[in-house]
């Protein structure tokens, strides 16, 4: 379609554009000038050039929230996605029963993370919790303490996050299963193919792209992890589950300290460039395959 | 955060031909009530200002909203602050010097938690900080389980091994014989306690020397050997879950504020005794809590109005009130005074303890990086040296090296 008058297309597009300017180029300006500074918001800004980065690499702080992030975050994917795959394989059947289930997984991934966070951290209570009444019934001794041993705390909260989004899982890995035709799952049971084979050779195949989805969908989520570390641990214990969204506000808002959460914010952006370039990257070479 | 700047930005329904003082607090539960309370009787009182007390979370959530509000030249009036960010808020000159007003050099202070002994040298300084809601850390035993095992509270370091160790319970859904929140006024605490101080005489920042390692090395002893809690979480989410673990009887004694008295004896199924803490080679404590502040950039009826209400709190009742109610040490000596006639202390021997260990406070050094130093150097190494049982000398040198960073 050919515009009326060249100028049309611009005019058009100039609202959302001034929404992107407004809100995401100029604070993301701001963000990467206030990332030179040291501000504490009350004395004078002053310029210290790339001291904030190399500060926070010094630390070792920078490389340690990485860590954390990523290995919180792999967790997250490969959990959400393996129960979201078992359970659609095992749901994706007719009956009220079924029905029922699928309703009660994908509940979870309408309740609040706060709601979420308050209830699990009841329920992972090393004295008192459910989680520590059952191990003591069976074990005979002291829980571990989920969520003050260092060890053990980045993998609690990373459990919980998958109990919360494997909901979201579920149902995208359901709407992959109508798509996988009936007829080649039938004509390779006649041809002798047992289910596990059956599910490696056709089904797991023609998931691919809705794994894709569901791998960039929640690693992108569990990126931004934040209201379930605020309520269960606060980035503890020993900075074990300090992720990039709560480094920052952490710095920003407890510490006070504009230019390095700025510093550490842009370099977040950088990740999340990088992920999701790896993202089109990978899309794009499976369109081309 | 953004709801509470525009609500402190907006100019709220008062009352006709009243000033307004907005007031921002950072109490939950009893606390707040009480202070609303007082806030109310205020109000009520008479018909020239009117405040409104605006809840911000807690201390730490408070102190972002402030300073963020500051900078967006939208704070309130009056809000209360930790004694650990008074120097470097009245270094950047945001506070009101309160000298000036009329009856606030006049408030009959306890000299140990007014300006002029919380901090080394601030009664030299411009008056800037009022005492609110003061206290010290303290013990909290529980009378039943100290009673069955006929032991008494620990005197020193000593008996605090032995009491933590008699009363810990192994086996399944067992109890610790101690508990305590890993955070920073303890182990100040335990610096005195160990004969040393956060900065020395001249000024350098020592975090104790070897004071600092023998309070981290006993604290990592108690938890390596199963006898110390420390309770999941961070900050004030770690003091509450200490709390919890008192009243269900899983810790037997505590370390916590005296802030809690109140809430623990009201709570707990058992008789709650308040003891001391006890001496390392000698006995001392930090002050905790916080002070009230005048923000200097409201205007001046707002401000003048401020000063009325901070008289009004200081007057023997609403003192002995939010003191009794709550557990916070009394602020002025007439509360005091009028506490001892009417026979309060004897009744109330757990209210005591605090007030008296204030002869063993020890002040805090006037430092614009002490906040600093707390929040980000000194608590997170805290953590990974008694949770993950770092080395303590290695930790307190990493620790010092950064604190004389340039910021």
């Amino acid at each position: 379609m050919k515009p009326s008058r060249a100028s049309d297309p611009y005019w058009m597009l100039l609202p959302t554009l001034l929404l992107l300017l407004v809100f995401f180029v100029f604070p993301l300006a701001l963000l990467v000038k206030h990332s030179f500074f040291s501000w504490d918001l009350l004395t004078p800004a002053r310029f210290v050039g790339v001291e904030n980065y190399r500060s926070l690499l010094r630390s070792g702080e920078l490389w340690q929230t990485f860590r954390t992030t990523l290995s919180m975050s792999s967790a997250v994917v490969f959990g959400s996605m393996m129960a979201g795959l078992g359970l659609a394989l095992l749901l994706d059947r007719p009956g009220r029963w079924a029905a029922f289930v699928r309703s009660a997984v994908f509940s979870a991934y309408v309740v609040s993370w706060v709601s979420v966070g308050l209830l699990f951290l009841w329920l992972l209570d090393a004295d008192s919790g459910v989680l520590a009444g059952v191990f003591r019934f069976f074990a005979h001794g002291r829980a571990p303490r989920w969520l003050s041993d260092p060890a053990l705390a980045p993998w609690a909260v990373a459990a919980v996050t998958i109990w919360k989004i494997t909901g979201y899982a579920l149902v995208l890995f359901l709407a992959g299963l109508q798509d996988v035709p009936q007829s080649i799952l039938e004509a390779a049971e006649l041809d002798g193919a047992s289910p596990a084979q059956r599910l490696a050779s056709i089904t797991w195949p023609l998931l691919r792209p809705t794994t894709l989805f569901v791998a960039t969908t929640s690693l992108i989520s569990s990126f931004q992890l934040f209201d379930v570390v605020r309520v269960m641990t606060q980035g503890g214990p020993v900075r074990s589950t300090t992720v990039f969204v709560y480094a920052i506000y952490e710095q920003l808002f407890l510490d006070l300290r504009v230019g390095r959460a700025s510093a550490e914010a842009v370099a977040f952006f950088g990740i999340l460039l990088l992920l999701t370039g790896a993202q089109f990257w990978l899309f794009r070479s499976r369109e081309g395959a | 955060m953004t709801g509470s700047l525009l609500g402190a930005c907006a100019d709220p329904a008062v009352p006709k031909g009243r000033t307004l003082v907005s007031l921002w607090f950072s109490y939950g539960g009893k606390n707040r009530e009480v202070l609303e309370s007082l806030v109310q009787r205020f109000n009520r009182g008479q018909t020239r200002d009117f405040v409104q007390a605006v809840y911000q979370g807690d201390y730490f959530e408070g102190l972002a909203k402030l300073r963020t509000a500051i900078a967006a030249r939208c704070a309130p009036v009056l809000s209360h602050v930790v004694g650990e960010v008074v120097p470097y808020l009245a270094e950047a000159a945001v506070l009101e010097p309160l000298e000036d007003y009329p009856g606030l050099r006049e408030l009959d202070l306890i000299p140990e938690l007014g300006q002029e002994r919380t901090w080394s040298g601030g009664g030299a300084r411009p008056l800037c900080a009022l005492p609110f809601n003061r206290s010290t850390p303290i013990a909290y035993l529980n009378g039943q389980l100290f009673a069955r095992a006929g032991l008494a509270a620990p005197r020193d370091w000593q008996e605090l091994r032995a009491v933590a160790k008699a009363l810990s319970e192994r086996k399944a859904g067992g109890r610790f014989g101690f508990g305590c929140p890993i955070n920073w006024w303890f182990w100040v605490a335990l610096v005195g306690q160990a004969g040393g101080s956060i900065v020395a005489e001249n000024g350098r920042i020592s975090l104790g020397d070897e004071a600092g390692v023998q309070a981290l090395e006993l604290w990592q002893g108690l938890v390596r050997d199963g006898l110390l809690k420390p309770p999941p979480g961070r900050d004030y989410n770690a003091w509450e879950q200490c709390n919890q673990d008192f009243l269900s009887g899983r810790a037997a004694m505590i370390w916590s504020s005296t802030a809690f008295l109140k809430y623990l004896e009201e709570h707990a199924r058992f008789p709650v005794i308040a003891a001391p803490l006890p001496a390392g080679s000698k006995r001392a404590v930090p002050t905790g809590g916080t002070f009230w502040v005048v923000l200097r950039a409201a205007d001046s009826a707002r401000k003048a109005a401020a000063a009325r209400f901070l008289r009004f709190m200081h007057e023997p009742e609403q003192v002995i009130e939010w003191s009794t109610r709550t557990g916070y040490i009394p602020v002025t000596r007439a509360a005091v005074r009028a506490l001892e006639q009417r026979g309060y202390y004897t009744a109330h021997p757990n209210d005591r303890v605090a007030l008296e260990q204030l002869a063993v406070a020890q002040p805090w050094p006037w430092s614009v990086d002490l906040f600093r130093i707390q929040r980000e150097i000194v608590q997170p190494r805290l953590e990974s040296a008694v949770i993950a049982q770092g080395n303590a000398r290695q930790t307190l040198t990493e620790a010092r090296a950064l604190a004389l960073e340039p910021t």
